[in-house]
């Protein structure tokens, strides 16, 4: 028999997967928290030691699982030093304490770079996803090559949607690199598995992705701090990270022309702005006009404005330029195997393997419907991703959302849902404050990108 | 909607050339909302074609003026005071009991012997302010040179109330015009200093000397028009990048920045320490008080605490400096600690990891002690200390950096072996552990006298001798 956790992953199948009663669904989902919290809890380290410190023995309500969910900076929580001074085995032990799988497996014998771990960790058949955080320090996080093949089913009939189901039969153009442990390559390749065309899937670049290579940058900027960075080795640092995103003019031109061959089928384009803003002033060189893309096309914009400057008027210039295209938005994040997606009428859907947990600000307290006015409340996101086989799938975020707790959303299928107004809690206190305290960020100038 | 208590807006006093403006027109901030007079940007500035208020007054008019407002400010009999720290208790994150006694202990910093202590050590005399003081110079000439007024913008930091005092203190003192940009962590100290000084002396040339307002810091329509070399001399900004950047752009020739710049402060603690229970105990103490100044919203509150010993002697120290940190201090307070959520989530990353941190104490009030074997990647802020162990001191020289401001160390002894080295490496200020909170108005701040900046230098020459 499949357990409840399952049925509730597979439902994700059933043409109404986004519509189902909350009450038909919540008692499903807390007994599926229920049994992967014991489950977990004795395979996890970490989450046994938060249920003890805790004292929550058995999820009983929704409320239990709320001491139990994770900050995402747990998955960065290492000693820098393993990484500066090479310690494999360290970083090792580290993951396996936030990590269902048992990690010795992996020979870390002779690894040069963080790179080269978590090759090894693939060999060992631990999926592992890397992320960069403003400080530089990198996330690590655990998944099994099942989590991943959940994902792609996941994605199989959740993207595109309401608008577009994928089919396999679409040129697919990824304005990212191909090739990478991070969570963006990992979602471009997904898309491309349920979306692409055989043999018509098309990358920005098969540069992979290096982490160590962002580790280099971070650790240039310790050494600035500390006054140990010569100079000519800072300029030579800025001086090649621009020449590398000088290096994809090329690639652009030629990934331009291949889109406007393409441009009246359905083709699917998922980027960020920079390189959308690309592609676009490419078009128009090459004498396309705005708005001339096959309307069933499928197109996704991310953020990543960082570092690059971009006219004022940049969203509005590819907006025009896609013209009437689907969008089909989702809201989700690298700790998020499920992302939510977006109605027709802008709100955020969760699917049924995605326990909701809405937090007061301070991340303590369950938000419920008594909290609402008018159905509504604001709140911090949190969730119980139950796909995750590889380690713990309750995080808290730092994201202000507002809920809506009615019955009904307004596109007609049933809620609770996420409005479109997703941001950021801002820190405690005024943006004006003033004090004298400060760190060594504010005397490193702008010569690096961060 | 939910969570965030609306609360009741607090009213600022706008103070303009000494003059108290009391309406409330103009609403700011959300969770700590507030009103303020609308701002009339005309009186703000003093015209170059006439000198400021008080730019020939005597010295000892001034220093009379400024003791009498610091024994009022002591008194309180107008309770202006009080109600700055009411109304301060809303929009000021420090906790109100640090506010009570810093208000107490703020009349004491006018003493006239602190005032002249500044004088003589900054200024190198009071002939200088009174009137012109003459040197022969090499070449025969007979010269002199004076510490001229000049016209200031402070942009001031909130986060201890002394800064707004000791701001009006040191203009005062060089008998400048002042305009006060008010930070939004500290709305009420500024104006009700000011207010007292209106109370002693109505209508005084020093009175008339200064202005206090509030407006959004960065807010382009009023600084581009305010922070222009016709109207002010110099630009006076505490804190980081986010504040001066603004001000950047319109500083250049004819208008002077003047930095109080962000800054780190640190504790080196010596294996002496671990000689006795006494001693431990006594090091323990100093680095808690250390690590609380101003429930380390201050500049010179330790963060960082590097000690020699073993795993074992640092987790002691540890334990006894967490329950140091909760002992009742002038500057600090066991308020239950509001630690925005990134630092939240740093402590409780390394509190589950407990195979390379020790995590000490909680968010209860008492302070937070993290012990690691190399510096957590964090800056450890609101009552948090990361204590790292080193085999020598001089390890952690490596630590010390241009952010630096304070370095305590203990004991006593080591100082001096270690202080050429600690200053080359961009640290300015070197303590005997438990004095990073003492202030004594006089002596350099952030590397430099600022009375000595806060003037301009001018000149008096004669022809050369025949």
């Amino acid at each position: 028999m499949t357990s409840i956790r399952e049925q509730l992953l597979d439902m994700i199948e059933a043409p109404n997967a986004f519509d189902i009663p909350r009450t038909e669904l919540e008692d499903m989902q807390l007994t599926a928290a229920r049994d992967l919290f014991k489950e977990r809890r004795g395979q996890i380290r970490i989450l046994d030691k938060r249920a003890t410190d805790t004292g929550i023995g058995e999820i009983r309500t929704f409320d239990d699982l709320v001491p139990l969910l994770f900050a995402h900076t747990v998955y960065k929580s290492y000693p820098p030093s393993f990484i500066e001074q090479g310690r494999w085995d360290r970083m090792l032990q580290w993951l396996g304490t936030l990590s269902v799988p048992d990690v010795k497996n992996t020979d870390v014998q002779g690894v040069k770079d963080v790179d080269e771990w978590i090759d090894r960790l693939n060999a060992a058949g631990h999926v592992i996803l890397a992320t960069s955080g403003t400080t530089g320090k990198n996330s690590f996080l655990l998944q099994t090559q099942e989590d991943v093949d959940r994902r792609r089913f996941y994605f199989r009939h959740a993207k595109g949607w309401p608008y577009v189901k994928p089919n396999q039969d679409r040129p697919f153009f990824a304005l990212g690199p191909s090739k990478g442990p991070t969570s963006a390559v990992e979602t471009y390749h997904l898309h491309a598995d349920v979306f692409g065309r055989p043999g018509q899937k098309y990358f920005l670049s098969d540069e992979p992705i290096r982490i160590s290579e962002i580790s280099r940058l971070a650790a240039l900027r310790k050494r600035m701090s500390e006054g140990r960075a010569s100079p000519s080795e800072v300029r030579a640092t800025a001086e090649e990270s621009q020449a590398r995103f000088k290096d994809m003019t090329a690639r652009i031109e030629e990934l331009t022309r291949l889109i406007l061959e393409h441009r009246h089928e359905p083709i699917y384009v998922s980027g960020q702005y920079a390189q959308h803003m690309m592609i676009l002033e490419c078009a128009h060189a090459m004498g396309a006009k705005d708005g001339e893309f096959h309307p069933d096309s499928l197109v996704h914009i991310g953020g990543g404005v960082k570092n690059v400057v971009l006219p004022p008027d940049y969203k509005e210039q590819v907006d025009r330029f896609w013209g009437k295209v689907h969008r089909a938005p989702t809201y989700g994040m690298t700790e998020m195997a499920q992302a939510l997606v977006r109605c027709e009428a802008g709100r955020y859907h969760r699917a049924p393997g995605l326990i909701m947990l809405i937090l007061d600000q301070a991340g303590e307290r369950l938000l419920t419907p008594a909290d609402a006015v008018d159905g509504m409340a604001v709140g911090r996101m949190g969730f119980l991703d139950l796909l995750y086989e590889g380690r713990w799938g309750g995080i808290i975020s730092g994201d202000k959302v507002t809920v809506d707790f009615s019955e009904r959303c307004p596109c007609g299928r049933h809620g609770p849902t996420l409005l479109d107004n997703i941001s950021r809690f801002s820190q405690p206190g005024e943006d004006d404050h003033i004090g004298c305290s400060g760190t060594l960020e504010a005397y490193i100038r702008g010569a690096l990108p961060s | 909607m939910s969570a965030v208590a609306t609360r009741e807006p607090t009213t600022v006093v706008h103070i303009v050339k000494g003059e108290a403006v009391f309406d409330a027109e103009v609403r700011y901030g959300t969770a700590t909302p507030f009103l303020t007079p609308r701002l009339d940007l005309d009186p703000l500035v003093w015209p170059r074609s006439e000198p400021g208020p008080a730019f020939n007054l005597p010295l000892d008019e001034i220093l009379d003026v400024l003791v009498a407002t610091g024994d009022r400010l002591t008194r309180d009999p107008d309770r202006l005071l009080m109600e700055a720290l009411e109304r301060s208790t809303a929009t000021n994150p420090l906790p109100r009991d640090i506010l009570e006694r810093a208000y107490a202990n703020l009349g004491a910093m006018f003493a006239r012997e602190r005032l002249l202590f500044q004088i003589e050590q900054e200024l190198g005399g009071r002939d200088v302010l009174d009137g012109w003081r003459e040197v022969n110079t090499p070449s025969g000439r007979r010269c002199a040179i004076r510490a001229c007024p000049a016209r200031m913008i402070h942009v001031i930091a909130g986060n201890a109330p002394g800064v707004a005092a000791s701001t009006i203190m040191r203009s005062a003192l060089t008998r400048g015009a002042a305009l006060i940009k008010l930070p939004s962590n500290d709305l009420h100290t500024a104006p009700a200093v000011l207010r007292t000084m209106a109370q002693v002396a109505p209508g005084h040339p020093l009175t008339r000397s200064f202005s206090a307002v509030y407006w959004r810091g960065g807010d382009a329509g009023v600084e581009a028009a305010l922070f222009q070399p016709q109207y002010f001399d110099k630009l006076i900004a505490w804190g980081g990048e986010s504040t001066i950047r603004s001000a950047l752009k319109t500083i250049g020739p004819g208008l002077e920045l003047i930095s109080f710049d962000p800054k780190t402060s640190i504790s080196l603690i010596g294996r002496e320490a671990f000689e006795s229970e006494n001693t431990l105990l006594e090091a323990a103490d100093r680095a808690a008080a250390d690590a609380t100044v101003f429930n380390q919203q201050a500049c010179s509150s330790s963060r960082f605490q590097f000690v020699e010993g073993d795993t074992k002697q640092l987790r002691r120290f540890c334990e006894l400096l967490q329950q140091r940190m909760a002992a009742p201090r002038l500057t600090a307070s066991n308020a239950p600690m509001h630690l925005p959520s990134d630092l939240r989530d740093e402590i409780s990353a390394l509190r589950a990891m407990d195979d390379f941190y020790d995590v000490y104490g909680d968010e209860g009030g008492s302070g937070i002690v993290v012990r690691s074997d190399e510096p957590v990647g964090f800056q450890p802020d609101h009552k948090i200390v990361n204590v790292v162990g080193v085999q020598r001191l001089e390890d952690a020289l490596d630590q010390i950096n241009v952010a630096t401001q304070t370095v305590g160390i203990y004991p006593e002894q080591r100082k001096h072996a270690l202080r050429d080295a600690i200053v080359y490496a961009g640290a300015q200020r070197v303590v005997s552990l438990g004095a990073a909170g003492a202030v004594d108005h006089g002596l350099p701040h952030d590397g430099f006298r600022p009375l000595d900046r806060l003037v301009r230098w001018v000149n008096d020459e004669a022809l050369p001798q025949s």
